[in-house]
């Protein structure tokens, strides 16, 4: 009986622990790495970790530490030089096109066609996913008053400042109710209203069930956002864990000072 | 809204708002049209409504001076002048004033040329009628020379072209002469015989010309300025849409549109079917406004009226192929360009050289040989020889296929490049 028991105990941990694991499982990286052509030394260098679902996953570096080519890689946009990614149980290198269904990006740089205005910029984007008609019109609609831009919305971009442009920015990669929402420096160069509308805005849609993977230079808003953050240098991952556990663990402060002593503090190009 | 309406509403949306865009694919063409067939018509006049200034030295003073007198002032190439700031011309003044530029043409007719043809002719008469005409004489020996002087600066087929006319002028009214004097020594021989007058000279002109434009349409196409200029400049403006077409895709790159393109579930070529179409549509609308301006807008200036000849199916044929190959080479140039700046450089460049070749600035068949064979190789000049045909020769469908043909293989071309561009590019 005892004996069965244990046998049990073994199978669960063996077997169906890892199930019910990687179910929970929503992005898997494993040994990713990067050269760009013409280069000798890899941007990403063999960098594996896996994100949960509906967690909101930090990935944070100093300058040119491999974060927004590892996010590019994971929306597609170029492939790896070498490892595996697997989003939603598909595979980044055949299913690619069922991949971007599934995930929004909010890239670092406001694209958007400034000449357009928001609710020109958004009808387009939005179709791009293939929403139309009145869903598309609803959404649209839903997130300029969420956001503030109503009264705006139907004034070019171009002679908005840059808070209402990242908002915009932002509203174009959620449209489609992504299951995975990449963002890349979402709230670089906006004022604190901006930046707490749109962290405000990020939150409810974590609890509604969207998993986040965010980059930032902002280590006071990541500790803040993150559930889990992963800090990468010269394209190598450093640390990852929760920002309590990564504190705790380096005896220090705050995850700045965590940041600080894994990433030294020299100046970096 | 199907991706691509989302994708067509969007470009239309920004070139509409773009007015220097707009500016660049519409006014200015036609304003290009209007200068270019105003300048030409008007240099086209000049030559043919008294354009050639000529001195007239007149030393003979009899027939022969006279009649080439007569002749130049009724004719409608050239304004005679006989003397020169107020004092009679002479053949040393004559020569001075071509040598400044004051005449392009200055002609001297030696003294006593009537007196020397007459006993020229006389002498051959009496020779022919002569018992013993097997000691037939040098007859014509004191031959008459009457100079030309031509202003160094005036191109050699002018020369050619006002000289042969002069030649063959003169040597009509030496003919006429000779006829005279013969036909009087003849009836001074033959008594009772009537002395000919100068219409039974011209019953003898046994040989006449009709110049005719060989059209392969029932009514005539006469080739004018408007005829040459509307299509070249329609054909260049529509090509001129690589300018904004470029612009438009290199600004999705800088703006940081394509990125987040890229990342959505939609395929380059579906991005870039938004673009093709809506700059065909210009294209389209770009050929309608320059035909217009040919049709109707030149004659309102007292310009000849375009003539688009008798096949509207062949003309929409040539048009829609040109503007496919002009929006693919747009596609192409905004695809290869790293930069805005680039882009424009190497669209306006290209154009620019592209249309010098394709003969938009200067007929091909003035070009050397070599220049003539690499024109062959420009769209430009396929769809300049279509609109030709079309216009100018009558074509139909038939004969101008094989020039749609070439633009849209071009236009397959320009695509197949930008899409391995953009696939390498993508493999950083």
């Amino acid at each position: 009986m005892i004996l069965e028991e244990k046998n049990c105990c073994l199978y669960f941990t063996k077997f169906v622990a890892p199930v019910i694991m990687s179910s929970n499982t929503i992005i898997e990286v494993n040994h990713l790495s990067k050269i760009y052509r013409g280069a000798t030394t890899p941007v990403v260098n063999d960098v594996s970790f896996a994100v949960e679902r509906n967690e909101i996953f930090g990935l944070l570096g100093p300058n040119g530490a491999g974060k927004t080519t590892t996010i590019s890689i994971l929306c597609g946009l170029f492939p790896p030089t070498s490892g595996k990614v697997m989003i939603d149980g598909m595979n980044l290198n055949g299913d690619l096109a069922d991949i971007k269904q599934i995930v929004g990006v909010v890239p670092q740089d406001i694209a958007l066609y400034p000449t357009l205005t928001a609710r020109e910029n958004l009808n387009f984007y939005g179709s791009m996913y293939g929403l139309s008609g009145k869903v598309l019109k609803d959404k649209i609609e839903l997130w300029l008053t969420n956001f503030g831009l109503t009264d705006a919305a139907n004034r070019r971009v171009s002679t908005y400042s840059g808070g209402m442009k990242r908002r915009v920015n932002l509203i174009a990669g959620i449209l489609h109710d992504p299951k995975i929402l990449f963002l890349d420096e979402p709230t670089v160069g906006v004022d604190v209203q901006s930046r707490n509308v749109i962290i405000g805005h990020l939150k409810q849609l974590n609890a509604a069930g969207t998993t986040i993977i965010y980059t930032s230079h902002h280590m006071e808003e990541a500790e803040y956002f993150c559930s889990r953050v992963a800090i990468i240098d010269y394209g190598k991952m450093v640390t990852k864990g929760s920002p309590q556990e990564l504190i705790m663990q380096n005896g220090a402060a705050n995850l700045e000072e965590v940041f600080l002593n894994l990433t030294n503090r020299k100046l970096r190009d | 809204m199907t991706k691509l309406a989302a994708s067509i509403i969007k470009e239309l949306i920004i070139l509409l708002r773009d007015r220097v865009g707009l500016a660049i694919l519409f006014i200015m063409p036609m304003i290009l049209i209007f200068v270019m067939t105003l300048i030409q018509d008007s240099a086209f006049r000049t030559l043919n409504e008294k354009g050639i200034p000529v001195v007239f030295v007149n030393n003979d003073n009899d027939s022969l001076g006279i009649e080439i007198g007569k002749g130049l002032r009724s004719s409608e190439l050239c304004t005679v002048y006989d003397s020169i700031d107020g004092k009679p011309a002479t053949a040393e003044s004559a020569k001075q004033a071509v040598a400044n530029g004051k005449f392009l043409v200055g002609i001297v007719i030696p003294k006593n040329a009537t007196g020397a043809i007459r006993s020229n002719v006389t002498q051959l008469v009496e020779t022919t009628m002569s018992a013993d005409s097997m000691e037939q004489k040098n007859a014509g020996t004191d031959s008459v020379n009457i100079t030309i002087f031509i202003d160094p600066i005036t191109k050699k087929s002018f020369i050619a072209s006002v000289t042969a006319s002069l030649r063959e002028f003169i040597s009509a009214i030496k003919t006429k002469i000779m006829f005279r004097t013969f036909s009087d020594q003849i009836a001074e021989l033959i008594p009772g015989k009537k002395k000919s007058t100068s219409a039974a000279f011209d019953q003898t002109q046994i040989i006449s010309y009709s110049e005719v434009y060989a059209s392969k349409s029932i009514g005539e196409i006469v080739p004018n300025a408007v005829q040459h200029n509307v299509p070249a400049w329609t054909i260049f403006a529509m090509f001129f849409i690589v300018m904004p077409l470029s612009g438009s895709i290199m600004k999705e790159k800088t703006e940081g549109s394509i990125f987040r393109l890229h990342t959505m579930p939609s395929s380059y070529l579906l991005l870039i079917n938004g673009k093709i179409i809506v700059y065909v549509l210009v294209c389209m609308i770009q050929f309608a406004l320059m035909l217009s301006v040919g049709m109707i807008f030149l004659p309102m200036l007292g310009l000849p009226a375009l003539t688009i000849g008798h096949s509207m199916a062949g003309v929409l044929l040539i048009a829609l192929a040109t503007a496919f190959a002009a929006t693919g080479y747009g596609v192409m140039v905004g695809t290869l360009a790293s930069t805005e700046q680039q882009g424009a450089i190497m669209g306006a460049l290209t154009i620019l050289l592209l249309s010098a070749l394709g003969g938009i600035w200067v007929p091909t068949y003035v070009m050397p040989q070599m220049m003539r064979n690499i024109s062959a190789f420009s769209p430009l000049n396929w769809s300049l020889e279509g609109f030709y045909e079309l216009f100018l020769r009558g074509g139909t469908v038939g004969s101008v296929i094989i020039y749609a043909v070439k633009l849209m293989l071009f236009f397959v071309f320009t695509m197949l490049v930008a899409s391995v561009v953009n696939r390498m590019r993508k493999r950083v």
